[in-house]
C-alpha cells in the first residue's frame, strides 16, 4: 500500500514524570525508620476512616522542620520542580520567581492495605515518592502499584482499529510501580489510587500536593 | 443579598435503577450452587480484560443461555428491570421500545478475601447491571469492604473547593457513590459510568451476576 505522509501527534496528554530522588539507601532506611515511628493513632489523619491495613497520616509531613524529614522535602521540591518546569513554557528565570507551597503525608500501606481513588485538591500537581517497597507479588501483578485512572470516554465504542493502539494512544489506566528511591509526578486532579498491596512487606509512600504561584498573585484557598 | 427567587435543578445527571428480588432466598440458593459447581477452567472467561486475580472467579460471558431454570428466572428479573429503568429515563414510547431486541453479555463473579476488579466501563453496551446472589461477611474494620464503587463522572470538578463548594448536598457532591448490595438486590446503570469493586475483606465469597445490554 502506498502510504501518504501523515504527522501523527498526541494530543490532550496528561504529563507524568519519573523522578529518581537524590536519597542513598541509607538514607532512605533512615527516613523509612523515622516514618514508620510516625504511624500512631495521634497522627493518623483524622478525616479518614480507620482502616488497620492502611496508616494514612496528617497532611503536616514537611511541617516538622527535623531531619531527615527536611532533606527529604528539599527533595522533594527540587524533584516535583524539575518536572514541572520540564512541562512548562516558563524560562528557567520565569519559572525562579514563581513561588511554591507543599504539603505531605505518610501513607502506610501495609500488606492487604490499599489507597482508594482520590484525587489532589486545591492543588496543581500530585508528587509520590517511595520510601521502601516490598518485592513483588508474583501472584498480583499489579500489587502495590500506582494507578492514575483512565478517564476519556472515547472508549465507549471500540471496534477492530482502535482496541489495541498504541501508547500514548491507547485507553487504559496507568500504573506506575513504586520503586525506593523514585517519585512519580502528575496533575493533582486526576484520579489515583494505590493497588492492593498482595505482598509481604510494608509498602511506605510520601504523597505530596503542590501548588505554584506568581509573585503578585492573590491568596488561594486554604488547604 | 437580593432574595429574587431561584429553581436550582440537576443537570448532566446519571441514572441509576435500583430493585430488589422478592423472596429471592431459594433463587439465590440454587444459583450458589450452581455457580460453585461450574468455579472451573471450562466456565472460566477465556478472555480477560484485566489482570486475573485467584481471588475472582470470572465466569464466560454467555451465563443468560444457560437452560437451568434458575438462571432464566434470574435473566428475567434482570432484563426487565434494565428495559423498565431504560423505558423511564427515555423519551422513546413504552410501545416502541417493546418491540426492540435485548442483547446481553452476562457473566457471574465469585469473590475471595482480597479479590476485587479494577475500574472500568463497557463499551458497545447501553446498560449494564449488577444483581447480588450472595453479598458476603461484612468486616466492621473494612467498611468499604466489596462495595461496588462507581467514580463521579465529573473527574476533576472537585479540583478547587472552597468554604461554598465542599460541602455540597446529595446530587450535587462529587464523590463517588458506593453501593453495598444486598443479597437480591440489583442495580442498573448506564455502561458509560465507570465503576469498580473494592478488596472483598470477608472470610467467605461474595457472588455478583453483571450483565451489559444494547437494543436492536
Amino acid at each position: 500500500m502506498n502510504l501518504p505522509a501523515l504527522n501523527l501527534v498526541p494530543i490532550f496528554a496528561l504529563p507524568f514524570a519519573v523522578v529518581p530522588l537524590a536519597l542513598s539507601e541509607e538514607a532512605n532506611r533512615s527516613l523509612a525508620a523515622r516514618l514508620t515511628a510516625l504511624a500512631t493513632p495521634e497522627r493518623r489523619d483524622p478525616g479518614a476512616p480507620a482502616d488497620a491495613f492502611l496508616f494514612r497520616g496528617r497532611e503536616d509531613l514537611f511541617e516538622q522542620p527535623a531531619q531527615p524529614l527536611a532533606q527529604l522535602r528539599d527533595e522533594m521540591l527540587g524533584g516535583l520542580c524539575a518536572a514541572v518546569q520540564a512541562a512548562n513554557l516558563y524560562s528557567e528565570a520565569e519559572f525562579a520567581e514563581l513561588g511554591v507551597q507543599i504539603r505531605a503525608r505518610l501513607l502506610l500501606v501495609r500488606p492487604d492495605g490499599c489507597v482508594p481513588i482520590e484525587s489532589a485538591s486545591l492543588a496543581s500537581w500530585r508528587a509520590v515518592y517511595c520510601v521502601s517497597a516490598p518485592a513483588a507479588a508474583a501472584v498480583r501483578p499489579d500489587s502495590g502499584t500506582l494507578r492514575l485512572y483512565e478517564t476519556r470516554f472515547g472508549s465507549m465504542f471500540t471496534d477492530a482499529s482502535n482496541w489495541r493502539l498504541r501508547p500514548p494512544f491507547a485507553a487504559g489506566h496507568h500504573a506506575w510501580r513504586p520503586t525506593p528511591g523514585v517519585m512519580a509526578v502528575f496533575p493533582g486532579p486526576v484520579p489515583h489510587e494505590i493497588a492492593l498491596n498482595r505482598a509481604a512487606g510494608d509498602l511506605v509512600l510520601v504523597s505530596a500536593r503542590a501548588r505554584f504561584a506568581h509573585p503578585n498573585q492573590g491568596t488561594p484557598s486554604a488547604w | 443579598m437580593v432574595s429574587a427567587a431561584i429553581r436550582i435543578v440537576p443537570a448532566f445527571a446519571v441514572p441509576f435503577g435500583e430493585a430488589r428480588l422478592q423472596g429471592c432466598e431459594r433463587l439465590n440458593r440454587e444459583l450458589e450452587a450452581l455457580f460453585l459447581a461450574r468455579e472451573s477452567d471450562e466456565y472460566r472467561n477465556p478472555t480477560p480484560t484485566h489482570n486475573p486475580q485467584a481471588e475472582m472467579f470470572e465466569s464466560r460471558f454467555n451465563l443468560f443461555r444457560w437452560p437451568e431454570r434458575c438462571v432464566q428466572e434470574l435473566r428475567s428479573f434482570m432484563l426487565d428491570s434494565i428495559a423498565r429503568t431504560a423505558i423511564e429515563v427515555s423519551t422513546v414510547a413504552a410501545e416502541q421500545f417493546s418491540r426492540l431486541q435485548i442483547q446481553n453479555h452476562t457473566w457471574f463473579h465469585i469473590t475471595r478475601y482480597a479479590g476485587s476488579f479494577v475500574a472500568h466501563n463497557h463499551p458497545q453496551a447501553s446498560w449494564s447491571a449488577v444483581y447480588c446472589v450472595r453479598a458476603g461477611e461484612r468486616v466492621a474494620d473494612h467498611p468499604a469492604s466489596g462495595v461496588l464503587r462507581f467514580l463521579d463522572t465529573r473527574p476533576g470538578a472537585d479540583a478547587h473547593l472552597d468554604p461554598a463548594n465542599r460541602s455540597l448536598q446529595s446530587p450535587f457532591a462529587v464523590r463517588p457513590r458506593e453501593v453495598r448490595l444486598e443479597e437480591g438486590e440489583l442495580v442498573v446503570f448506564p455502561s458509560y459510568a465507570f465503576h469498580e469493586v473494592a478488596p472483598f475483606y470477608g472470610r467467605d465469597t461474595r457472588i455478583t451476576v453483571a450483565t451489559n445490554c444494547w437494543f436492536t
